[in-house]
């Protein structure tokens, strides 16, 4: 179980989040809604260490990880996994090899072993006929689906996604979807997904919550949020141009 | 009147904490660096691909420059020479300048800006497109796998760069002097063998040693420092390769004082 | 067997191919500055500008390198000397002469073409990648005419400054060290009594040409740049590299002539 307490952040005059609070329950497929920088991405950056809050704190499995060492985060890391919106694999390597990476250096693997697990994981995400290539030269969607696989290595209980369908076609952004929901259901891990991609927020959420002006404005699940008497909440997820929102 | 006497102050008084803090940033990762050397924790495999992409980027344009080098300086030491009539010394001179002073800069400058300036620029690019958050949120640390396999790298090039660059700068002296001095090259090259000149050369050795660790560490302090984008990427190049440079000159000068070498 | 000799053809060629290519784009962007000089459209503010940039933004740079390059170079030759001849009377005289001749022009030209030529190449990589160029073409502005040749004109004229400057910080520097480490009056080391108007002369000469060709180099290969950060970096590090190598390859042509033809 993750608990955010009260977390606040600012970047120079920017109070991005004021005072977020929020529960992801094991076992979950939770959505992070919100409109373009309004914070989420900084959020989920605040539970593996990439970003440290001005105040709150962060508790994983009952441990207080918010002030953790840079070393100290690497156990933490291991067990909360992060997809990066734009996949970022590594472009020197393959595919293979950006996958066996992890094994190489966490599981003292030699090369032959990694790779044959790094191919498992592939196969997971129906990568395995790309091994051999660079990432390079790949198109976004199955650079995703590569960095799905690196992120399953360390048999994570909780993955992080960040905007895993923006700047998919619709194809590859619901083959994203129906993958997120497949590991789910075959893996048990939790899913923290970061969007605002509606379609997929009502076909794959188990729960959902919308950061709002730097706080959570609604928490709950798909059909909460379709009957919500909120005026902003209701633009958002119908998409209106105009209404209550500030933009 | 006030911006006279204020201007010079204040570009003196920005320049120095700039250095101020260059110095202690890169201090404080050399630390790092040798703390991950104690006992050795990096990527082996990685450190072999870095010499070998260090050696491929650096060594044709290292050797060209050598061969250049020593043309330049037999030039050079050849309108003394006739003008005082020691021609004995045109050996000692092309030697000396070639092992322990000029070959030491320009080949460090040129080290420097192919491999210091593409260093920073692949990291600063990890960096702003997340590939180095990417290697923290696997649980990699960032100093064991990135930077210290291309401090070793880098370091162990230098060095052969140096000794291969040295042979190269006297292969440019002797076509030169046969060419456009008209000196015989096996007279030249003897001179040059009879000078004595080992301290030198391992003056320049040592030198390169130096050349290489201050070269890896700010290549990748600035590197790791790059925030925004393309442009950040361009800047941190910039200011990589102006730092190596001025970090070239002071070893260069440090190096002289505390190790005199010659007659 | 032939499989062996194609690699080994394609080792050899692709390097050729490569800095063909490149000196090839060298050259364009020299016949396009030329023809802009000869028809004298230039953008005089923006000379202003980045003789600013170019020169007065260096001078810190400038005195640092060729501080230390004064002092270290006094020491070796003033230790030499002490040992055979104890006579510093030529020593000043004779340091001011070579730095004219050769070390002022050429360590300037390689710390501009450090700092200057890779500044170039990251500012118009940057506008290349993020398709500012593109915009400036709509605009009917021509690239070159536009970034290139006022770079080329400030750094031409500014190298020059920054090379008499750096004689002077450099034998400020060799003073100093001469007169507090080997007792050499200010008086007997500071004399042009051995730099002749030829001297003088070659390093400007030296200096000229390193100006005007670095501008050229960086520009080009900033114009070259495709593809985000990355061809940003490879960008400046090729103006780096090339745009050095220019100043040492240039530094030979105008010593060799000198020598054999001026006999200087």
């Amino acid at each position: 179980m993750i608990e955010f307490i009260d977390i606040h952040k600012s970047f120079g005059p920017k109070h991005v989040l004021r005072g977020v609070s929020l529960t992801v329950e094991q076992g979950q497929v939770l959505y992070l809604v919100g409109s373009s920088g309004a914070g989420k991405s900084v959020l989920v950056k605040h539970l593996v260490g990439l970003l440290r809050p001005d105040s709150g704190r962060i508790v994983l499995d009952g441990r207080d990880i918010t002030w953790l060492s840079e070393a100290e985060f690497y156990p933490v890391r291991k067990k909360c996994a992060m997809v990066f919106q734009n996949s970022t694999l590594f472009d020197s390597m393959t595919v293979l090899d950006n996958v066996a990476l992890p094994y190489r250096k966490h599981h003292r693997l030699d090369r032959a072993e990694a790779s044959r697990r790094a191919l498992e994981k592939l196969a997971l995400v129906d990568m395995e006929h790309a091994a051999r290539r660079f990432p390079g030269d790949l198109g976004d969607g199955l650079r995703k689906r590569v960095a799905i696989a690196r992120a399953l290595t360390l048999d994570p209980e909780f993955v992080i996604f960040d905007e895993p369908t923006t700047g998919l076609d619709p194809v590859a952004a619901a083959n994203v979807d129906q993958l997120i929901r497949s590991l789910r259901n075959d893996t048990g891990v939790t899913a923290i997904v970061v969007s605002h991609d509606l379609r997929s927020i009502f076909t794959v959420a188990d729960r959902i919550a919308m950061i709002y002006e730097g706080h959570i404005r609604l928490d709950g699940t798909p059909e909460d949020f379709r009957r919500s008497a909120d005026p902003v909440v209701s633009q958002f997820i119908h998409g209106r141009p105009d209404g209550p929102m500030k933009i | 009147m006030r911006n006279v006497l204020v201007g010079p102050v204040s570009v003196v008084g920005r320049a120095s904490m700039g250095l101020m803090a260059t110095l202690g940033g890169a201090t404080m990762l050399l630390g790092r660096i040798l703390r991950a050397l104690l006992p050795p924790r990096f990527d082996r495999d990685e450190a072999w691909r870095q010499l070998y992409a260090v050696g491929v980027k650096s060594s044709a344009i290292v050797m060209v420059t050598a061969l250049f080098v020593g043309a330049i300086m037999v030039i050079q030491t050849a309108f003394y020479v006739q003008r005082t009539g020691a021609t004995s010394l045109l050996g000692f001179g092309v030697g000396f300048t070639v092992f322990a002073e000029i070959g030491p800069i320009l080949i460090g400058l040129m080290f420097s800006g192919r491999v210091g300036a593409n260093n920073t620029a692949e990291l600063g690019t990890m960096v702003v497109t997340e590939q180095v958050d990417a290697l923290r949120a696997l649980a990699i640390d960032p100093i064991g796998y990135l930077v210290v396999p291309r401090f070793i790298a880098m370091i162990v090039m230098m060095l052969m760069l140096m000794a291969l660059g040295d042979v190269f700068a006297i292969i440019g002296a002797a076509l030169t002097a046969d060419t456009l001095v008209g000196v015989d090259p096996s007279v030249l090259i003897g001179d040059i063998l009879d000078s004595h000149l080992l301290d030198e050369y391992l003056l320049g050795l040592g030198k390169a040693f130096c050349f290489g660790v201050s070269i890896s560490v700010l290549s990748c302090w600035y590197g790791l420092g790059v925030r925004g984008g393309a442009t950040g990427v361009g800047r941190a190049v910039n200011n990589s390769v102006v730092a190596n440079a001025a970090a070239i000159f002071f070893i260069d000068f440090v190096m002289g004082w505390i190790f005199p070498v010659g007659l | 067997m032939n499989a062996a000799l194609e690699r080994g053809f394609r080792a050899v060629g692709a390097p050729l191919v490569a800095v063909g290519s490149h000196a090839f784009g060298i050259y364009s962007v020299f016949a396009q500055v030329v023809m802009a000089l000869l028809k004298g459209a230039v953008r005089w503010r923006e000379v202003v500008r980045q003789s600013y940039l170019i020169g007065n933004r260096s001078l810190f740079f400038i005195t640092v390198t060729l501080g230390f390059l004064g002092l270290i170079s006094v020491y070796q030759v003033a230790s030499q000397i002490q040992r055979i001849l104890p006579d510093f009377t030529m020593m000043g005289p004779a340091f001011i002469q070579l730095m004219w001749r050769e070390f002022a022009p050429t360590i300037t030209g390689l710390m501009i073409a450090t700092r200057v030529g890779s500044g170039i190449a990251a500012e118009i990589g940057s506008m290349v990648v993020t398709e500012q160029v593109d915009a400036l073409r709509m605009c009917n502005a021509d690239p070159v005419r536009y970034l290139i040749v006022p770079r080329t004109i400030a750094s031409t004229v500014m190298v020059m400054m920054l090379t008499i400057y750096a004689v002077f910080i450099a034998t400020i520097a060799g003073m100093v060290l001469a007169d507090v480490v080997f007792n050499v009056s200010p008086s007997t080391f500071v004399s042009l009594s051995m730099v002749s108007g030829q001297d003088v002369v070659l390093g400007l000469v030296k200096a000229l040409s390193f100006g005007f060709w670095i501008p050229i180099v960086a520009g080009q290969a900033g114009l070259s740049a495709s593809g985000g950060s990355a061809g940003v970096g490879w960008a400046t590090t090729r103006a780096v590299v090339a745009s050095s190598f220019a100043v040492i390859l240039l530094d030979f042509i105008i010593s060799g002539i000198g020598y054999t033809v001026f006999d200087l």
